[in-house]
């Protein structure tokens, strides 16, 4: 029992994916605890959820052992802050707003928004590139497939 | 057989169809060559655009997607070092030293030359086993289905790279994704919390966000090597009458072990071209220069990853149990447009059963004569920045996802499973698997519900009925090699020295 690895992780983490999973599995259980369950013969549609739920917690349990006993943990990936950040914040722009302003606006800033999740991205290659990708959008979108969404605000 | 495969080439030969299976290989090759797009992500941002094309037709374009895919990847491989797909990893190993040693385009012509023998020996196991394997698949009543879909999601978590109990896990995710909807027997409404999901989760959402918006988030800042310098003479391409003779038992070998593990359920492109590989340098003379650039270990990866692309669609079209995450997809492909896939699907509807056939036939000529002719074109695609192609991506994916049912939660949904996604591989869990429990499960419970239902809660059922004891028979000893191989990795490091 000797402390040579300090970067190793605490049990706590080591078990948070398998925790994850078990707190969805229990979850699951409770909401499907009130569905009818039905007998073997004849299922109602509270069976098989049930069954799954409870598959899941026991996969999870086994998950969070096999963690913890690992002789090295292995560690989860690096976070990419920047990514996740500005990518979600274009999608849910362009989701607010497409039944709002139009596909055109939406569109535009969505592109815009997303480039900033590269973190080299300059304003002004942002607003030129953003232009000529929302043209191709609508060229492909609206002229070619003639999507049923309106351009903009009526 | 013949006479059916010929009313099926008839089908395709029209040209608006024909037109469709170019635009189909033309995509998947060009995916295949731009690495962080794969043939998942490209598949699912055109399910949208096939709700406006009949059945025969979007499936004929998605799968071109995929079998062109393998095509495309390796050339980045070859050129690069960056496998454009996860099947062009082992062909990084000869092909990226065969192009440091100015022999890019030989390497390339070998690559596409394997790549259409190992196709269409996978396009004629194909059209040879779909009649047989749908007479075995008429006789499969509920019991069969309930156990071929359990043999399918445990070769897809217990075969293949990472963790088998976590890809279990997943597997076991995906089923409890699709349950969330009205029940089918009953009509009652399991998980729903909002009441856009009655219809269930939709797949567009859950393959985009899995697939398409996580990888966005991982690599956007990703910086990818300058593009290469290529100058490709003509000359450089052909190989010489002794390397053309070298590689005829290695293309065949490739074939073999491709067209056995496409089939199989479960396993896929990417298993068939490492178990080729290895293959070829077992049994190699010349075993030391793997590595080096030798053809062999080229051709033989590369025609298996073909082969198995054309062989996957065995349990797919005969059995509708899509047998990979992809097969999954273009199985929700079929399903969206009305159609219910399985071994009925070559007697209701045989234009499109043999069209799509013998469309891969067509297909992979196709891509044999946009390959090495286009090179110039592929290679000029290879310098296109990662961070001029991922806003496009994600204005398609909003697009593509909203114009499917008008809807914003659906948008939302996609941002969800997206950051699920993310969030998941950098835990080492695997998303793959996860699709495919979500199209399987659906399946599974109603075949299970059906069984218990006839055979009133007889368990022994499964047993008793000969298909179905073959295939609890296959499960069984796949969860036994699964523990035996666990415990044979765990006891190596207790051997090694403390």
């Amino acid at each position: 029992m000797q402390e040579t690895d300090q970067d190793q992780p605490s049990i706590a983490r080591r078990a948070l994916s398998g925790g994850v999973l078990l707190a969805v599995g229990l979850v699951m259980l409770s909401i499907a605890w009130s569905y009818p369950v039905g007998k073997l013969t004849q299922m109602g549609p509270g069976f098989i959820p049930r069954v799954v739920a409870i598959l899941i917690c026991a996969l999870a349990l086994a998950i969070i052992l096999i963690d913890i006993r690992a002789p090295s943990a292995e560690r989860e990936g690096r976070m990419h802050w920047r990514g996740l950040i500005f990518v979600s914040a274009a999608v849910v722009i362009f989701g607010v707003l497409v039944d709002v302003v139009g596909l055109i606006p939406s569109m535009f800033l969505a592109v815009a928004v997303s480039m900033f999740a590269d973190d080299h991205a300059k304003p002004l290659t942002v607003l030129i590139y953003a232009s000529l990708a929302t043209l191709g959008g609508w060229l492909l979108f609206l002229v070619a497939l003639e999507l049923p969404i309106p351009a903009f605000w009526r | 057989m013949i006479d059916q495969f010929l009313i099926g080439l008839g089908v395709v030969l029209q040209p608006n169809i024909l037109m469709y299976a170019f635009i189909g290989v033309f995509i998947g090759q060009l995916i295949g060559v731009l690495p962080g797009i794969g043939a998942i992500t490209a598949i699912s941002l055109l399910l949208p655009v096939t709700f406006y094309l009949d059945a025969t037709t979007s499936m004929i374009m998605l799968a071109g997607i995929y079998y062109g895919s393998q095509y495309g990847g390796s050339i980045a491989s070859i050129l690069l070092n960056l496998p454009g797909t996860p099947s062009s990893v082992v062909t990084c190993l000869e092909g990226y030293p065969l192009a440091q040693n100015h022999r890019a385009g030989l390497a390339l012509f070998v690559a596409a030359f394997s790549s259409f023998v190992g196709g269409m020996v996978g396009v004629a196991i194909l059209v040879l086993a779909a009649i047989p394997m749908t007479i075995i698949a008429l006789r499969f009543g509920a019991p069969e289905y309930a156990m071929l879909v359990i043999l399918g999601l445990l070769a897809a978590s217990l075969i293949g790279t990472g963790s088998q109990i976590r890809s279990f896990a997943m597997v076991v995710l995906g089923i409890a994704l699709g349950l969330v909807g009205a029940d089918a027997t009953t009509g009652y409404f399991r998980f729903v919390a909002m009441p856009e999901l009655a219809d269930g989760i939709s797949l567009v959402s859950l393959a985009m966000g899995l697939f398409g918006v996580s990888e966005i988030i991982r690599n956007a800042s990703y910086r990818s090597p300058p593009g290469p310098a290529l100058s490709i003479k003509m000359r450089d391409v052909i190989p010489t009458r002794a390397e053309a003779r070298s590689l005829g038992f290695p293309i065949l070998r490739g074939s073999a072990i491709g067209s056995f593990f496409g089939a199989l359920p479960g396993t896929g492109a990417a298993i068939a071209s490492f178990m080729a590989y290895a293959m070829e340098r077992r049994v190699s003379r010349t075993p030391n220069k793997f590595g080096t650039g030798h053809l062999p270990g080229l051709a033989a990866p590369e025609s298996a990853n073909n082969a198995a692309a054309q062989t996957g669609f065995i349990p797919t079209l005969t059995l509708g149990i899509p047998g990979d995450a992809v097969m999954a997809l273009i199985i929700g492909a079929l399903i969206l447009n009305g159609i219910i896939p399985g071994p009925r699907l070559m007697v209701d509807q045989p234009d499109l059963f043999w069209g799509v056939i013998a469309s891969f036939f067509v297909g992979n000529i196709i891509l044999l004569m946009i390959n090495i002719p286009l090179i110039r074109f592929w290679v000029l695609l290879l310098r296109i920045p990662y961070q001029k192609l991922y806003p496009v991506i994600i204005v398609m994916i909003c697009v593509g996802v909203y114009s499917h049912r008008t809807s914003v939660t659906d948008v939302m949904l996609t941002l969800a499973f997206g950051v699920l996604g993310y969030l998941m591989k950098n835990y080492r869990f695997e998303p793959a698997p996860v699709l495919l429990g979500f199209v399987l499960g659906p399946l599974l419970e109603d075949n299970f519900r059906r069984t218990m239902l006839l055979y009133s809660g007889d368990f022994t059922i499964f047993l008793t009925r000969p298909i179905s004891a073959v295939l609890v028979a296959c499960s069984t000893l796949l969860i036994l090699f699964a523990i035996w191989s666990s415990i044979a990795v765990r006891r190596k490091p207790d051997r090694s020295p403390t």
